[in-house]
């Protein structure tokens, strides 16, 4: 019996000390990276919303592998992630840009020119390079932004790039014409395009469409810059110019024929077409106001974006800060005393397209008459040569209002506005349903807005736009259903509640390939994630090395491999429309260095 | 046809019979379970180590029912389970390494004839360290363990034959009322593994010990016969050894588990299926499920826990104050709680929440203040009708001042049903914890906490169901174990069946 006992436990400590010999353990493992810095670890703050909650936690990983510590503050939703910012609740913040009007100077301008709309930085090198980068084009311009990022990014790391998304859309085609739902880079969906597999159902069939946030800022273009808005008031006021699906400045589906920029690059012609009247709604039905949207109305549009003070809270001057004048042209022979950079007159140039040739130039809209060649040309000019201005009109702010609505309903005088008992043109409370309802919105765009709940707006189309025309609306009613979770909205997608997603979340795009009923369109986008930091009393404004340290712990290739390769390295806000050729590497061995030299300033 | 009856009398009120019908039926419906999953339907292919468990359990459940034909022939024979019967237990204490507690448990019942409590907890004890021991010795196929492990495994398999040699001793010489002399140092021995958070060992040690002082033979039966009372309760055996087993995992999980693996994104193994380094798969950021599950009980129980003490302990204290004084003290303070009980508990925690931001603390003071009224409310009533025995009459003629009163005499006398309802709430607290985590008010999205990783999991369930199953199964069981251990003690503590 005792031997027996004592080959049992002699045999049980050689198989312990047998399976000791075989695990590593993890100071075995661990033990080259026992180095850690020395010195408590700096503590850093990083303010997120939900949705970006994969974000947060990517960049919290970085951070924390190279030596931080960091605390997460999480905000449910846009209105008290903005009042953290405002607060400055924060060291770092994760945060995105997408330059809708496809031009570089967008990306940068209102972002990180001291005084911008957004901006958090001042910084005279930046400003200096900004402007100066906005007056060149070509490598010229490639090589000033490349000295921007240099100087915005690597040398003051004001922000740290994450990566540049890609639009994945969804169409449901079984009810969806796939070929008529366009997926452009910059833009805003184009609404006007979209037709039913069978056509006999765009007049009675509702198109259904998605948007995320159901509380609309302005339907006033000039009032609101947001993604509330963007969509909407895009599709409901035509612009002198259109920007393709690539980001190409284009007449094309806008109010005119054709344009014509002066070799001077100082100078902007339009010629304008005669076939879109405003609409307005009666009775939850779009009528044919018969008022032409004319060059008066192009003039007071244009006047009114431009200037701070035309309307209360104005959101959207600064894009427009660079339009000097805006005239209607009344002398047919200054057009071809003008020149283009390819010495063509302007009066050549604009005549390209034509239904029939320019035989006058009227000033009133009374007297236009395209087909007997009675037209009116526009001219818009800047203070300096400044080309991407083509970009900022073919933007939703630069939409085309009526002057008769907007002057009837903007009786208040600006300076002495009362938002408890003025209400501006385009708020969202007269659209509402309900006792306040009293829809006063003149479109001049292809469809307008009737009325709207928490659940959905609806829209019907503009029955004097384009009619006859390639560009005329296809299908009558449109319903925009409020879907805040963006992985609900591909549920309602899948089963066909909503016709077309344009945020398909890059993770379940295979879902969305897998299934028969949908199809998956995919797009390059400008939307830029970016880590902005705290300029102001934090440790992160004093110190660039504390920031630079931040900045050389991300890791783009480790959110790349997240995203299932569905996204792409970014700079800055530039890159996806020019690619400097700079590249953010991630470096531990930088990290510690600019970790010890924070530490020593302290 | 008397003889007959008499028989199935003796089946119905033998406890190994009734134990074999429940395992035949739970190890039928885990072979079931496997022989679905053996198959993978969409690629036509076998999976064969569920195929191994499949038969494993499946030969079990086959032995299983052969004991129960065995038991109904002795009992019909001679009228008792044999000796030799008795003997078939044994193989079954095997199943415990192909985790199937419920055959394991059966086996140890049938082996021994003896049934003391003692008996019963010290083979619980052991099962939980097996289960301890095998989950905490998966880690092994990890790239590498924490520093402890191997000293961990080592102290685990130490328990682990203590606890089977305690439970031999205890088969040999312990009785319904004595146990000898020498079983007091063991007992006291069985007071150190509480530190691993096995409750059954802390309880196996205080009964050992009251049993071998012997001084208070009245105290012994009473507190025998509770425990015998819950533990012939077979679910409610099994909810206390599941809750004792999560409890333990959590609390040595730190010794045998790396939490880097838990937190720490790792890019190279996004949304892996199940395999022998991640058990139970990877999730969207490359984090091991399996540990984020271990952990993650940490956090589910100590705020279960806490946001059940804390309101029992309040609500408790102003309910007796109200009950015992009455009048005035009793409008005021309960009025209170009646404005309080208006609101809704689950909108009252994230209105905290959402006010103080989201942390442990301010989710266990969330989801407690809004329990308080309902315990005030039991102990009021119970406090109400004490108040009245003679024995508080007696109290006061002796000159006992009211505190002393109220919680010397009547509180503890009133216990009963505030531990009961203590019991059947936790799982509420639990459920609220994780509801809480899912709307993304509870823990920060990256700790480890059953709500959160269900959360995760919801997103995926199309493509990677595990992910959110794996969570989910477990807040169920956990809950549901709460609930069947509750039961049993409502029915071990009501005084109609005393």
């Amino acid at each position: 019996m005792n031997k027996k006992l004592f080959t049992l436990a002699s045999t049980a400590t050689v198989a312990a000390v047998a399976l000791t010999g075989c695990v590593e353990t993890k100071s075995d493992v661990k033990e080259n990276d026992g180095a850690e810095s020395t010195g408590t670890k700096p503590v850093i703050e990083l303010l997120g919303m939900g949705s970006s909650e994969q974000d947060m936690n990517i960049v919290r990983d970085q951070l924390v592998k190279n030596g931080f510590d960091v605390k997460l503050n999480i905000q449910p939703d846009y209105g008290s992630f903005t009042a953290q910012q405002d607060a400055g609740n924060f060291d770092i913040a994760i945060s995105s840009w997408t330059t809708v009007t496809g031009n570089p100077d967008y990306a940068v301008r209102g972002l990180f020119k001291s005084g911008g709309d957004y901006s958090r930085t001042a910084d005279k090198t930046v400003d200096k390079l900004i402007d100066e980068a906005s007056t060149l084009t070509g490598d010229e311009a490639k090589e000033k932004y490349k000295e921007l990022e240099q100087a915005l990014v690597f040398d003051n790391a004001y922000i740290a790039p994450l990566y540049i998304s890609q639009k994945f859309q969804g169409i449901y085609k079984t009810e969806v014409n796939p070929d008529t739902v366009r997926l452009p880079k910059s833009r805003a969906q184009a609404w006007e395009t979209i037709s039913f597999n069978d056509e006999g159902k765009n007049a009675s069939e509702t198109l259904v469409l998605h948007q995320a946030i159901a509380s609309l800022t302005s339907l006033d273009p000039v009032k609101a810059n947001d993604g509330s808005i963007n969509t909407l008031n895009t599709n409901m006021y035509v612009r002198l110019v259109n920007l393709s699906d690539t980001d190409d400045v284009v007449s094309e589906g806008s109010l005119s024929y054709d344009h014509a920029i002066a070799e001077n690059n100082e100078e902007y012609y339009f010629v304008l077409r005669d076939d879109i009247n405003f609409a307005k709604v009666e009775g939850e039905k779009a009528v044919d106001t018969g008022d032409l949207v004319s060059a008066e109305d192009v003039v007071f549009s244009l006047n009114r974006a431009k200037d701070e003070n035309s309307v209360p809270d104005h959101r959207t001057y600064s894009i427009h800060e660079n339009i000097d004048t805006v005239e209607i042209v009344s002398d047919l022979t200054s057009l071809e005393s003008v020149k283009t950079a390819d010495g063509k007159s302007i009066l050549e140039e604009l005549s390209d397209e034509l239904p029939a040739a320019i035989s006058e130039v009227v000033t009133d809209e009374k007297d236009v008459d395209n087909a007997a060649g009675k037209y009116q040309v526009v001219k818009l000019t800047t203070p300096n040569p400044f080309p991407q201005v083509l970009n900022y009109l073919a933007h939703q702010s630069g939409g085309i209002v009526s002057e008769a609505a907007v002057t009837a309903v903007n009786t208040f005088d600006v300076a002495s506005y009362d938002p408890n008992s003025d209400i501006a043109y385009g708020d969202q409370s007269t659209i509402t349903e309900g006792g306040s309802y009293a829809n006063h919105l003149a479109a001049s765009g292809p469809y307008i807005l009737v009325k709207k709940n928490d659940y959905e707006a609806t829209f019907v189309k503009n029955p004097a736009y384009q009619a006859g025309t390639e560009n005329e609306p296809k299908i009558e009613n449109i319903s925009v259903r409020f879907i805040q979770d963006n992985d609900s909205a591909l549920s309602a997608l899948r089963n066909g509640e909503i016709h077309v997603l344009q945020s398909v979340p890059e993770t379940k795009t295979d879902v969305v390939e897998g299934d028969e009923n949908l199809q998956l369109k995919t797009a390059d986008s400008n939307a830029v994630s970016y880590l902005l930091f705290n300029t102001s009393g934090r440790e992160t404004a004093k110190s660039a090395d504390l920031r630079k340290a931040v900045l050389y712990s991300i890791n783009q290739s480790e959110f790349i491999s997240y995203y299932q390769d569905k996204k792409k390295p970014a700079v800055s806000t530039v890159t996806p429309l020019i690619d400097t050729g700079l590249k953010l590497e991630a470096d531990s061995a930088k990290v510690k260095e600019f970790l010890n030299a924070y530490n020593e300033s302290k | 046809m008397k003889f007959i009856s008499d028989v199935k009398l003796l089946l119905k009120i033998t406890q190994e019979y009734v134990n074999a019908q429940f395992t035949i039926a739970f190890s039928a419906i885990f072979s079931l379970l496997f022989l679905l999953y053996c198959f993978n339907f969409s690629e036509g292919v076998w999976r064969p180590i569920v195929l191994v468990f499949f038969a494993i359990y499946a030969a079990t459940t086959i032995y299983v029912w052969l004991t129960s034909l065995v038991i109904k022939k002795d009992l019909a024979k001679h009228r008792e389970v044999t000796k030799r019967s008795r003997l078939l237990g044994i193989p079954l204490i095997l199943t415990v390494f192909a985790g199937n507690v419920f055959a394991a448990g059966y086996g140890f019942m049938l082996a021994s004839k003896n049934k003391t409590a003692e008996y019963t907890f010290a083979v619980y004890a052991f099962l939980t360290q097996i289960f301890i021991l095998m989950i905490s010795g998966l880690n092994i196929f990890k790239p590498y363990v924490v520093d402890t492990f191997i000293l961990a495994m080592g102290t685990f398999i130490i328990l682990a034959a203590l606890y089977l040699v305690t439970a031999i001793l205890i088969a040999r010489h312990v009785t319904v009322d004595t146990a000898p002399k020498w079983m007091l140092p063991l007992g006291i021995v069985l007071l150190i593994p509480t530190l691993t958070g096995n409750f059954f060992s802390l309880l196996l040690g205080i009964t050992l010990i009251r049993k071998a002082r012997n001084t208070d033979p009245s105290a012994v039966e009473k507190w025998q016969k509770t425990w015998n009372k819950i533990l012939r309760n077979t679910m409610a055996v099994f909810g206390l050894f599941f809750i004792v087993f999560m409890f333990s995992l959590s609390v040595v999980s730190s010794w045998t588990f790396d939490y880097d693996f838990a937190v720490e994104n790792n890019y190279a193994v996004l949304l892996q299926t199940p395999t022998l380094e991640y058990p139970l798969g990877t999730d969207n950021f490359g984090r091991d499920l399996f540990s984020r599950i271990v952990f993650g009980a940490q956090i589910s129980l100590i705020v279960g826990f806490c946001a059940t003490i804390i309101p029992a302990l309040i609500g408790g204290a102003l309910g007796a104050i109200s009950g015992y004084y009455g009048k005035n003290t009793d409008n005021i303070i309960m009025r209170a709680l009646d404005v309080l009980y208006a609101i809704p508990g689950i909108l009252l925690a994230i209105a905290i929440i959402a006010a103080f931001g989201a942390n442990t603390t301010n989710l266990i003071i969330a989801l407690s203040v809004g329990a308080i009224p309902t315990y005030a409310r039991t102990m009021r009533a119970n406090v109400m009708q004490i108040s009245n025995y003679e024995f508080v009459e007696s109290a006061r003629a002796l000159g006992a001042n009211d505190r002393s009163i109220i919680f010397r005499h009547i509180v503890p006398n009133a216990l009963a049903p505030m531990i009961v309802k203590a019991t059947l709430t936790i799982g509420g607290a639990v459920i609220s914890t994780s509801s809480l985590s899912f709307l993304g008010l509870g823990i920060e999205p990256h700790i480890p906490e059953w709500g959160n990783i269900l959360k995760v999991g919801s997103t995926y369930l199309e493509s990677h169901s595990y992910l959110a199953i794996f969570p989910g199964l477990c807040i169920m069981l956990l809950v549901l174990s709460f609930n069947f251990f509750g039961d049993g003690l409502r029915d071990a503590l009501d005084p109609k069946s005393n």
